[in-house]
Parts: structure tokens; C-alpha cells; sequence
């Protein structure tokens, strides 16, 4: 029952601070988010699964009931963690928490409306990562969108409606597909059943009927493309990343850092769960076209965040080029792989949120986020500087922070993957993402933050004020945590990664 | 077995001051006493000191290659990544010197950095703490991978150091390049770790289950490696030159060499360091840790030779006709680390070692020297505003002369020796069947001409003649801070070469050639013998196909030595004198060429200005116009369609009641139609 | 004497035409909702007589929920169109567009 009392209490606790007044709204929400922060590590502390979830695994906080029966299906409460969804767990809940925290300074207007609906959104994100039914994951994977399509919508920049909508319709009709390519699956698959272990034991064990005259390997890779394409808007990958930028830019800082940090998490890990752990070999069989894609979101990601001149879309376009290892790994099926690519999802969460939240912090004080704008800011905020510095080197993958582990991790996976062909081609060109990652990171940082001090918009730049840099401080602590001992996640992730590979490789 | 077991304080002590000068730089910037240098002093000094007992240690015969942390564990087939400690005499060698160099770094920095009242002291020492401990942490590395996490560590220090001062705007560009070009090398490096791993499932350096070993095995078919669809050999050496990638850029060569002469924006102590233990070194180093797999490769290593042959010619024209005394000193850098490669290439690596470490007394010298200088010269480099300085700074002449000397290898400093033996394994392996390496000895003889040369003309510029400024007339004095360390260096710079007198030893058959016995031997131990310099050239005979011919070390010598005087003797002839002029007009165009280092910055400028971002802005204008104009067209579709059929929707209600009533009509004719009631 | 069904029906299509006719023609609110229980009341008709054919009282029944169905809508459709003639002073449906696109 675990699970259960953590999201009925952050759900409480958004409806609570609801009815808080505004002037005390940010506080209660703190707070109030440091509940399921500590369910998450009490979860972490007491973790007893093994295995993967879906693949015969012991399910850690198992919990089922029934709900209701459809067509003869069976649709359950079903929630449960193994060691990739609760790094993601944990992940979340530490995210909330910060964001909340520096909202404090960011947010001024409708509060307590605004931490509501952040707290809102921890729940039904908990409630992706925790569910193992089909139609309750699905129930919380469109119940996101809510909560951030008013986020964007209402504490957002200038043109937020326009990201609002844009994000909004665009996973929306991502989800549909997915959703059509599933039930498709499940319906020619023998289960009665819309749990996931269930079908994905029948989706594995090769025995599924023909539906709509589509043959049943025909079904597989339309049912995979669409689930892919479905949750490839999500990570975003490249063509579908173009919603991610102007969401970013529009929405306000403590908004991005979610939705970069876990949002796009959601896409990686439904790509593992449901296509790279169900269809493996249609996966197999599409790993050349999948690499590609992967390589080219590398790439393509860094070059596009190379022309940028706003801080956030750089950070925005930058996210993009790491989602692409994430694929990367996938595709590999090797345990540092599709490990690695786990691993990658979590340190990139921190590493990205450390990022939005420092050019939140600058753009508090300077009230501008355009490169050309300023220079020299190390002159007047030096702490702000100094972590902004050490994120960046950890976006750039510096060892000792978790974003060289993830990296590393995958590069390893993928170099010697039997899976996928010409696969050390694949994995060198997608690793030259590492030098213009560099190149547009260390080029932004020399403009905006060295130099002699200028600052176009005339404010009264000072020093930012604890509260401000207390959640980068912790985060760059995390960040260098997981860089040095990655087997805290790394661990549990690779025990649970291993029943869902094939081929060989490291 | 003691030392060994505190030999990880000699990474943790620069490490842990490193923690304490960043403590009180974001709380209290004011509470350590000299800013934090005496944290780093102590710690550096401590790591001296531990590093001189592994020393001994290994000395006796002793060594070890043992796992400290496991960063990773491995799953059935995946390779557990950890961190190791390889303690043997090749580590233990460097060790020394960089604990020593950069204790005397932190010492001149006190001169250098708080006397003249810096800002962000302990930012500073923060740096040089962490850059220390990075690479002691490369040098005690025992895997591959550790020795890649360290390397980028070390890449990162130079970032944070050479952008330093970061309110101007030079440092900050200089560190970017700096990390950027290394990063662009350090990107094959990694590919290549990542290709040893898939390779080998190993990357450890030493032992029977190390990659070098596994890969020699394979070379004689007792074991089986994936080698990708290609030869054995071929395969090794793509895996070779990828690690090389990494090296090149570390070890400023040709043509990534270009970040180092800008780095001098950093203060001058952190270029002491970068040039002379840390950083540059680390380049060479890993060639020479990784040697039993290198030695297997004959296409790489002639690669690295030829490299290294043509990057000491190179970089030694350019150093020729600098104005400033630190970009003579960085050119002169990237020279003298050509004639590691060469060393190293030609089979040399007992030579090669032996330059390394001269090489970081004598430049860790000039460096120093350098500095005390342009604190003299309130951080005036230019040479041309100098002389005369000889009387008003006798230490600081002294000891510059000393490691001028052996810059130029003049007989019997230490660069002479160490210069020598490089040059002499190329010849007697170029003339024992490997001509290619003839080539690169030719480029390495004819560099050591310019290195006396410019060497000279720095020293008569800086200290001879009549003083040709104010500032030269009334320099600035030093303290015991910026002394001391140069009277260290100075006498190491003297006597270094001793060590190894090849040419004596010949002639005499004493002294004894101390570092050949030193790297030659696995002290009994088995496990280690793959890491001697006797089983290197073994495996360069076997699979290298390097053999000598029976040569006198005697006569190249005396060849080298008279290049190198015959440099400083033309050095002499322009520049000494009361009032020496600017001869490098006299070179016309090839002045503005050398004066621009044949244009390798403008090349890879305009790469990046006038390729690499003109791409990225059409890729942005693509990604805005096409990519996101589709979804915008689908969305407008939509739209589109929406604003024509809501004319439908017309708001009276009488249309609404006629469309409801032709519609029930309507379903009423089908359902009728359908159901026959006409027929 | 039985009066035949047909005629009950044709009084009842009647009826209902009326009311359609009075919904397509009129753009008094006042007479488009009385034809609204023109039509109501044809469907009333059919129940009943219905009712009293097959003899039991469902159609009966049925007929007194549309006449309370029509009471509630009057009282709805009474109001709205007070509301519109404040709103456009007059009782004409097309007037009334403000709330299309």
C-alpha cells in the first residue's frame, strides 16, 4: 500500500495547497513536497525487487485490485517498482521538491494555483513511473499534460498559448497513435488482460494473431513504429522535437526544469517498456532506422543549439541531442546499453534541471535570457556562476558527474552491440555530440558570464539569495553523487535491465 | 608494502585542499592565511613525500596494481569499470616529478599570485589543488578508463586556470579554446576506450588479463578478441591512432596544438605546471603507460614519429620570431613535446621518459624564470621592453641560463642528455630498417638547430644588452618565495641528465645508466614484467620489426651538440650587443608567416566562424522553416478547415431547426430506402 | 363507435407539421416555442390514443412526463427569451448571433 499512500498524499497535498493563500502557498508546498520526497527514499531505503517488472521480475511494492471489466479484458490497479522506474521515482519527487523551492522567486502571481498543479502534476507523474496496467498508465500518462498545459498556459511567456497548445495537441495525437497500436497488440496478443507483465509475456513469446488482416509480424512493426513515433514526440526526438524549444522558452523556469528533467523521461522509459522490452525483435530487425535516428537527434540537436542565442533554447535543443543516447543505448541491448541509456534518463533529469533552474536564477536578476544581452555576470554573481559552470561541465559529460557516467555507459553498450549493425560507426558519430556540446556550452558561457560586465537591461544586478541557490547547490551535489558512485542507481538498474536483452555485447 | 598503502593520499592530499580553498572561497574568502596557499603547500608537500617513499618502495622491488574503488560492478559478460592504483617506476618516476613541480608551483605562486595581491586567491588554489591531484590521479591511473576520467579532469583545471582572471575578456576565450581543442582529441580518446572495452572487456594496464597483454595474444593466436570485420592488426591500430587522438590534443601537437600558445593568458605559475607536469605531460605519459600496446603497431608508431619529428621543427620555427617571452617558452613547449613523440615513435621509451622528465625541470625552470620576470617587469612580456637584467636579478639569471641550456641541450645539462638519446634510438632504429624514422630524426636534428637558436636570443633579450625600458631599469624585486623553487629547478636542470649519460657510460662504462636499469626491470614480479622497458623492446623487435645497428652513441651526439651551439652561436651573433635590433624583418614574407604560426589559428577559426556556425544557423533556418513549418501547416490545415465549416454555425436558430428537420428527413428516406418500405 | 387509428395518426402528423412549419417560419421566440408544443403535444396525441388501443396506461403515463417536460422547458424557454429581449430589445431569434464563431 505503499505506492497508494504516496500518491494519495501529493495529491492531498496539491489539493491542499489549493485552499492555502497565495503569500503562504510556495512554503506549504515545500513542505508538503518533502512528504513524498521521503516516501520516495523510504521506497529507495526498503527496495526489494529484482528483475525487470515486465519480464518475470519481483515486483517491489506490488499492489493490484481489480477495477472493472472491458470486452472481457480485465483492467486493474496495478502498481509496482523495479529498478528502472524507481531511479525515476526517486527522480521526481527530488525534482519537485527544488523546483518548487526555487519557484519561490520565479512565481508572483495565482501561487497558490500554480504549486497546486506542479504538486498535481508529481502525482500523476509517480503515478507513470508506478503503474503496470496498461489503462491506469495510460489514465496517468494523459493526466500530465493537464496541469502542464496550464503551466505553460498561464504562468508562461509571451507567446505561451501558442507552446501551450502545441504541446498539448502534439503528445496528445502522439499518445493516440500509440494508444491504437497497443490496444491493437493486446487485442491480437492471447491475454484477456491490459497488465503489462501479461502482455508483455505474450507479446514475447511470439504468439500473437493477425488483426485487421495485418499479418501478426506485420502488426508488430506498424504496432512498434507507431509506439514509436507515439512516445518519440515525447523524448523528443528529431523530427518531432520542434514543440520542445518553444514550450521551454515560453514556460517559466521551475516549469522547464520538470519538463525537461522527468517529462521527457516519460518517453524514454515507455520506449523501454513497451517497444525495447515487448517487441525486441522487431526492435532488432529496425535497428539501423532507430540508430539513425538516434544519431541524427544527437547531432542535429547540437548544431541546432549551436545557432541559438536564448539560453533556454540552447539548454532546450541541448536536451534533444542527449535524448539521443538515450535511444542510442536502447537500440543496443547490451547491459551497459540499455542500462546506460537508464542511467542517462536520470542523470540527464538532473543535469538539465540544474541548467534551467541557474538560467532561471540569471534571468530573475538580468530579466533577459538573450546571449547577446549581457557579460561578465561572474562579476555579480559568482556562486550562481560557479554551479551554472559545473552544470555545464557536467552537461558536457566531465567525469565524476553523472552525465560522463550515463554517456560512458551507453558509448560502451553500443560500441560492441551484436544487435545493431556497423554499430561502433553508429556509436562514433553519435559521440561527436560531446564535442559541440561543448563548443556551444563553453561559447555561451564565455559570452554571458565572462568578460567585463554588461548588462543591456539595466538592472541592478546582485549576488542571488540563498533560497535561489540552495536547489542548484543540491542538485550539482546529486549530480556529482551519481557521477562518483553511479552503482547507487546503476546497480538496481543493471539487475533490472538484464532479463530484457538479447545479442551480445557488453 | 606501507607506502603503497598510503599511496592514494598522494591523489587525496592536493584533492582535499582543493575542498578546503573552494570552502572558504563561497564562505569566508578571507579566513585562510595567504588566500590558501598553505593548504596546497601542505598537501602538495605531503604528496611529495608519500610519493618518495613509493619510491623507495619501488626501489626494493616493489609494485602493485590493485583496485581502490569500483565505480562499476560487472553483470555476467559487462566488465566491472573501476579505479586501480599502478604503482611501478614508470608512475612512481612521474609521480615525483609532478608532486615536486607543483609544490614549487604553489610555493612561486606565493610570489607570484599574493604578493602582488590578486583577487579570488583561493579560487586560484583551488584550481591548482584540483589540477594537481587530476594528475596525480592520471599517473597513478591503472585502467584506461581512470586514466580518460582524470584526463578530462585535467582538461577542466586548465579551463578554470587559464580563464583565471575571467573579467577581461582574453583568459576566458583562451581557456574555452583550450578545452575545446584538447576535447576535440579527447573525443578519439574516448571512442578509443570505448573500442578497447568492446575489444578486450578490459582496459586495465597491467597484469595477464591487461589489454596490451591480451592484445599481443592475440597477435599470436592464443586468444580471441572482436576485431569488427578487421585484421587483427588492423583493427589494434585504429584503436591506436583513436587513443593518439587524445594525445595529440593533451600534448599540444600538430594540429591540435593551437590552444597552447593562447593558454599563456593564464597566470604564469599555471603554465609552469600545464607545460612542465600536468597537462602537456599527460599526453606522452599515456603513450609511454600504454607502450606494450603501442609497441605492437609498427603503422602507429612510425604515425606518432613522424608527428613528433615534424611538431619539434615546426613549433621551433615559430618560436623564433615571438615577441613575448612566455610565447617563445609555449612554442619551445610544443617542440620539446615533439621530441617525446619522436622518442616514443622510434622505439626510444626509456629516452623518451628520460626527456619527460628533464623536461618538466627545465621548462618548469624557464617557466618560473619567466615569471619572476614579468613580476619584475609589472607584467611586461615583451622582450623588446626588456634587458639588462642579468645584474638586477642575479638568481633569476642563473637559473634561466641553467635551464636555458638545457632547453637548448647544450653539454652537460639535462636537456642534452635526454635530447640526445631521443634522437640517437631514431637513428640506430631509422638505419636498422625503418627508414620512415629518418625522416622524423631529420625534422628532430634540424629543430635542435632553432632551439639554440630562439633559446639564446630569449636570454640575450631578457638579460643582456642595456636595459631598453624604464621598467627594465628599475625592475621589481622577488622574494625567497620566487627564488627558492628557482634554485631547486636550477640545480635539477644541471644535474637531471646524469641519470642516464648514454655517451659516458659508452666512453667509460660508468656512471651506470640509472633510469635504463630503473624501467627495465619487474622486480621480480611477473605480473609486471609486460610493463618493462626490456619486454618493450622485445615486443618493438617481434612486432614492430625495430632492430638497431651497432652505433656509437658518440658521434650523433657530438652532432647535436654542435647544432644546438651552432644555433646559439647565431643567436649570439644578432642579439648580443648593448642595443641588439630586430633582425626579423629580415625574413620578409616568412616573418609574417612564422609571425602568424603559418596560419593554423586562421584555419581553424574560420572552420568554426565560417563552416561550423554558418551551417548550424541554415540547420536552425531549416529546423524553423521545414520541420516546424510541417507541423505548423498540419496545425494551419486544421485551422484552415475549422474557419470554413464553422460558416455553419450561423447562430439563428431557424437554420439550426431547417438542418435538423432536412437531416430527420433524410434519415428517414434512407432507413426507408433500406428497409424497402418504397419498393 | 370506433374511430380507425389512421385518423388519430393524421391528427397527430398534423399537429406535428404544424409545429414544424411554425419552427422553420417564425423568428418570434414567443411562437417558435409554441410550436415547439405543437409538436410535443402531436407526440402526446399518438401516446395516448395508443394507450387507450393497446389498453394499459403506459402511453398515459408517458404523455404526463412530456407534459411536465414541457412545463420545465417553457420555464427555461420563457426565461431565456427574457433574457434576449433585454439583451437585443425584440424577441426575433435571427437577431440574436453574437455567441457563432
Amino acid at each position: 500500500m505503499i505506492i497508494e499512500t504516496l500518491l494519495a498524499v501529493t495529491g492531498l497535498a496539491a489539493l491542499v495547497t489549493f485552499l492555502v493563500p497565495d503569500e503562504y502557498a510556495g512554503r506549504a508546498a515545500a513542505v508538503f513536497s518533502v512528504l513524498p520526497l521521503l516516501g520516495s527514499l523510504l521506497l529507495w531505503a526498503r527496495f526489494n525487487g529484482a528483475g525487470n517488472a515486465l519480464v518475470d521480475g519481483d515486483v517491489a511494492f506490488e499492489s493490484a485490485a481489480p477495477w472493472m471489466t472491458l470486452g472481457g479484458y480485465k483492467v486493474q490497479w496495478f502498481v509496482g517498482l523495479d529498478g528502472v522506474s524507481l531511479p525515476l521515482v526517486v527522480l521526481t519527487t527530488v525534482l519537485t521538491t527544488l523546483a518548487i523551492i526555487s519557484a519561490w522567486s520565479a512565481i508572483d502571481e495565482r501561487q497558490s494555483q500554480f504549486y497546486a498543479l506542479i504538486l498535481f502534476m508529481e502525482t500523476t507523474l509517480l503515478g507513470v513511473f508506478t503503474a503496470l496496467d496498461f489503462l491506469l498508465w495510460f489514465v496517468f500518462w494523459e493526466a500530465v499534460l493537464v496541469p502542464m498545459y496550464f503551466l505553460i498556459g498561464v504562468w508562461g511567456g509571451p507567446r505561451r498559448k501558442y507552446a501551450a497548445i502545441k504541446f498539448f495537441v502534439y503528445t496528445n495525437i502522439a499518445s493516440l497513435a500509440m494508444f491504437i497500436a497497443f490496444v491493437a497488440l493486446v487485442l491480437a496478443a492471447p491475454v484477456e488482460t491490459f497488465s503489462l507483465p501479461a502482455v508483455a509475456a505474450a507479446l514475447r513469446g511470439e504468439q500473437i494473431a493477425g488483426f485487421l488482416g495485418l499479418t501478426p509480424d506485420l502488426l508488430r512493426t506498424v504496432a512498434f513504429v507507431a509506439m514509436f513515433v507515439g512516445f518519440g514526440v515525447k523524448v523528443p526526438i528529431v523530427p518531432f522535437h520542434t514543440w520542445l524549444p518553444d514550450a521551454h522558452v515560453e514556460a517559466p523556469s521551475p516549469v522547464s526544469v520538470l519538463l525537461a528533467g522527468v517529462l521527457l523521461k516519460m518517453g524514454t522509459y515507455a520506449l523501454l517498456r513497451y517497444n525495447f522490452t515487448m517487441l525486441p525483435e522487431t526492435a532488432a530487425a529496425l535497428a539501423v532506422p532507430i540508430a539513425a535516428v538516434a544519431v541524427v537527434s544527437v547531432l542535429y540537436g547540437a548544431m541546432l543549439a549551436l545557432a541559438q542565442e536564448d539560453l533556454k533554447r540552447i539548454v532546450a535543443y541541448s536536451s534533444v541531442s542527449s535524448m539521443g543516447y538515450v535511444i542510442l543505448g536502447l537500440i543496443a541491448y547490451t547491459l551497459y546499453g540499455v542500462g546506460g541509456a537508464t542511467f542517462q534518463m536520470v542523470a540527464h533529469g538532473l543535469i538539465s534541471g540544474l541548467m534551467f533552474m541557474s538560467v532561471g536564477v540569471i534571468y530573475h536578476a538580468t530579466h533577459t535570457r538573450m546571449v547577446g544581452d549581457m557579460s561578465g555576470m561572474a562579476d555579480r554573481m559568482p556562486v550562481t556562476t560557479g554551479i551554472l559552470v559545473a552544470g555545464a561541465f557536467g552537461y558536457m559529460g566531465l567525469p565524476l558527474m553523472a552525465g560522463f557516467a550515463g554517456e560512458f555507459f551507453v558509448f560502451v553498450g553500443s560500441f560492441g552491440s551484436t544487435t545493431l549493425p556497423f554499430a561502433p560507426i553508429f556509436t562514433a558519430v553519435a559521440m561527436f555530440g560531446i564535442v559541440v556540446v561543448a563548443g556551444y556550452l563553453l561559447l555561451a558561457m564565455q559570452k554571458t558570464l565572462f568578460g567585463p560586465f554588461r548588462l543591456d537591461t539595466d538592472y541592478e544586478v546582485h549576488g542571488a539569495p540563498l533560497r535561489d541557490t540552495a536547489p542548484l547547490a543540491v542538485l550539482l551535489l546529486c549530480i556529482v553523487a551519481l557521477g562518483v558512485a553511479p552503482d547507487l542507481f546503476f546497480g538496481m538498474i543493471k539487475d533490472a535491465v538484464g532479463p530484457i536483452l538479447q545479442g551480445g555485447g557488453l | 608494502m606501507a607506502a603503497f598503502d598510503f599511496a592514494p593520499l598522494i591523489v587525496l592530499l592536493p584533492f582535499t585542499s582543493f575542498f578546503v580553498a573552494v570552502a572558504a572561497a563561497i564562505w569566508r574568502p578571507n579566513i585562510l592565511p595567504k588566500g590558501g596557499a598553505l593548504p596546497g603547500i601542505a598537501a602538495t608537500a605531503g604528496s611529495l613525500l608519500v610519493s618518495l617513499w613509493v619510491a623507495v618502495e619501488v626501489l626494493g622491488g616493489g609494485r602493485t596494481a590493485e583496485t581502490v574503488y569500483v565505480w562499476s560492478t560487472g553483470v555476467g559478460d559487462a566488465p566491472e569499470l573501476v579505479f586501480s592504483l599502478l604503482l611501478d617506476p614508470l608512475s612512481a618516476l612521474m609521480l615525483l616529478i609532478v608532486s615536486l613541480v607543483a609544490t614549487l608551483v604553489h610555493v612561486f605562486s606565493l610570489g607570484y599570485m599574493n604578493d602582488e595581491d590578486e583577487t579570488g586567491l583561493p579560487r586560484y588554489y583551488a584550481g591548482l589543488g584540483l589540477f594537481t591531484a587530476s594528475m596525480l590521479g592520471f599517473v597513478v591511473a591503472g585502467n584506461l578508463l581512470m586514466a580518460f576520467i582524470f584526463f578530462e579532469l585535467v582538461g577542466l583545471c586548465s579551463y578554470l586556470l587559464i580563464g583565471f582572471w575571467f573579467r577581461e575578456a582574453g583568459p576566458p576565450s583562451a581557456a574555452k579554446k583550450a578545452f575545446l581543442v584538447t576535447r576535440f582529441g579527447d573525443y578519439f580518446f574516448l571512442v578509443g576506450v570505448a573500442g578497447v572495452f568492446a575489444t578486450f572487456g578490459s582496459a586495465a594496464f597491467a597484469g595477464p588479463e591487461s589489454f596490451p597483454a591480451v592484445a599481443e595474444a592475440a597477435l599470436t593466436g592464443e586468444a580471441s578478441v572482436r576485431t569488427f570485420g578487421f585484421g587483427t592488426q588492423t583493427w589494434f591500430s585504429v584503436l591506436g591512432f583513436l587513443i593518439l587522438g587524445g594525445v595529440v590534443g593533451k600534448s599540444a601537437q600538430y594540429p591540435l596544438h593551437t590552444w597552447l600558445p593562447d593558454a599563456m593568458e593564464g597566470p604564469t605559475p599555471v603554465s609552469a605546471l600545464i607545460h612542465a607536469a600536468t597537462m602537456v605531460a599527460a599526453g606522452v605519459y599515456l603513450i609511454a603507460r600504454i607502450y606494450g600496446f603501442y609497441a605492437l603497431l609498427p603503422t602507429v608508431l612510425a604515425a606518432i614519429a613522424l608527428v613528433g619529428g615534424f611538431t619539434a621543427l615546426f613549433a621551433a620555427t615559430m618560436g623564433l620570431v615571438k615577441r613575448e617571452i612566455k610565447q617563445v617558452l609555449a612554442y619551445s613547449t610544443i617542440s620539446q613535446y615533439g621530441y617525446m613523440m619522436l622518442g616514443l615513435g622510434a622505439g626510444g621509451y626509456v629516452a623518451a621518459t628520460f626527456h619527460l622528465m628533464t623536461h618538466a625541470f627545465f621548462k618548469a625552470l624557464l617557466f618560473l624564470g619567466a615569471g619572476s620576470v614579468i613580476i619584475a617587469m609589472h607584467h611586461n612580456e615583451d622582450m623588446w621592453d626588456m634587458g639588462g637584467l642579468r645584474k638586477r636579478m642575479p638568481v633569476t639569471y642563473v637559473t634561466f641560463l641553467a635551464g636555458s641550456l638545457a632547453l637548448a641541450g647544450i653539454v652537460p645539462f639535462a636537456g642534452f642528455w635526454s635530447k640526445d638519446e631521443v634522437l640517437y634510438e631514431a637513428l640506430v632504429h631509422g638505419l636498422g630498417g625503418s627508414p620512415i624514422l629518418l625522416a622524423a630524426y631529420g625534422m628532430g636534428l634540424v629543430a635542435v638547430l632553432f632551439t639554440g637558436f630562439y633559446t639564446f636570443r630569449m636570454v640575450l633579450l631578457t638579460f643582456h644588452g642595456d636595459p631598453r625600458t624604464e621598467l627594465a631599469r628599475n625592475p621589481h624585486g622577488v622574494g625567497w618565495n620566487v627564488k627558492a623553487p628557482l634554485v631547486v629547478l636550477g640545480v635539477l636542470a644541471t644535474t637531471a641528465g646524469f641519470l642516464n649519460m648514454v655517451p659516458v657510460h659508452e666512453l667509460l662504462g660508468f656512471p651506470p645508466e640509472y633510469l635504463h636499469d630503473w624501467l627495465a626491470h619487474d622486480g621480480g614480479r611477473s605480473a609486471f614484467a609486460g610493463l618493462t622497458s626490456e619486454h618493450y623492446g622485445e615486443l618493438l623487435h617481434d612486432w614492430a620489426g625495430y632492430s638497431t645497428v651497432e652505433l656509437s652513441a658518440i658521434l650523433p651526439g657530438l652532432v647535436s651538440l654542435g647544432l644546438a651551439l651552432l644555433g646559439a652561436g647565431g643567436a649570439y651573433a644578432l642579439y648580443a650587443g648593448d642595443d641588439p635590433e630586430e633582425h626579423t624583418e629580415k625574413l620578409g614574407a616568412a616573418k609574417t608567416v612564422l609571425y602568424n604560426n603559418y596560419y593554423q589559428d586562421e584555419y581553424q577559426v574560420w572552420l568554426t566562424d565560417s563552416v561550423v556556425k554558418p551551417l548550424s544557423r541554415t540547420m536552425d533556418t531549416f529546423d524553423q522553416g521545414v520541420v516546424d513549418g510541417t507541423v505548423n501547416t498540419v496545425s494551419s490545415v486544421s485551422l484552415f478547415s475549422g474557419r470554413r465549416l464553422r460558416r455553419i454555425q450561423t447562430g439563428v436558430v431557424s437554420n439550426y431547426a431547417v438542418l435538423l428537420t432536412l437531416g430527420l428527413t433524410a434519415l428517414v428516406l434512407v432507413v426507408g430506402v433500406l428497409g424497402g418500405w418504397f419498393a | 363507435m370506433a374511430v380507425p387509428p389512421s385518423y388519430y395518426l393524421l391528427l397527430s402528423a398534423a399537429l406535428f407539421c404544424i409545429g414544424v412549419a411554425g419552427v422553420l417560419t417564425r423568428r418570434n421566440a414567443l411562437l417558435f416555442l409554441m410550436s415547439i408544443e405543437l409538436m410535443l403535444n402531436a407526440a402526446n396525441v399518438n401516446f395516448v390514443y395508443f394507450s387507450q388501443f393497446w389498453g394499459n396506461v403506459t402511453g398515459q403515463t408517458f404523455s404526463l412526463f412530456v407534459i411536465a417536460l414541457a412545463a420545465a422547458e417553457v420555464a427555461i424557454g420563457i426565461g431565456i427569451i427574457l433574457v434576449l429581449y433585454r439583451n437585443f430589445d425584440g424577441v426575433d431569434v435571427t437577431e440574436a448571433t453574437t455567441m457563432r464563431w
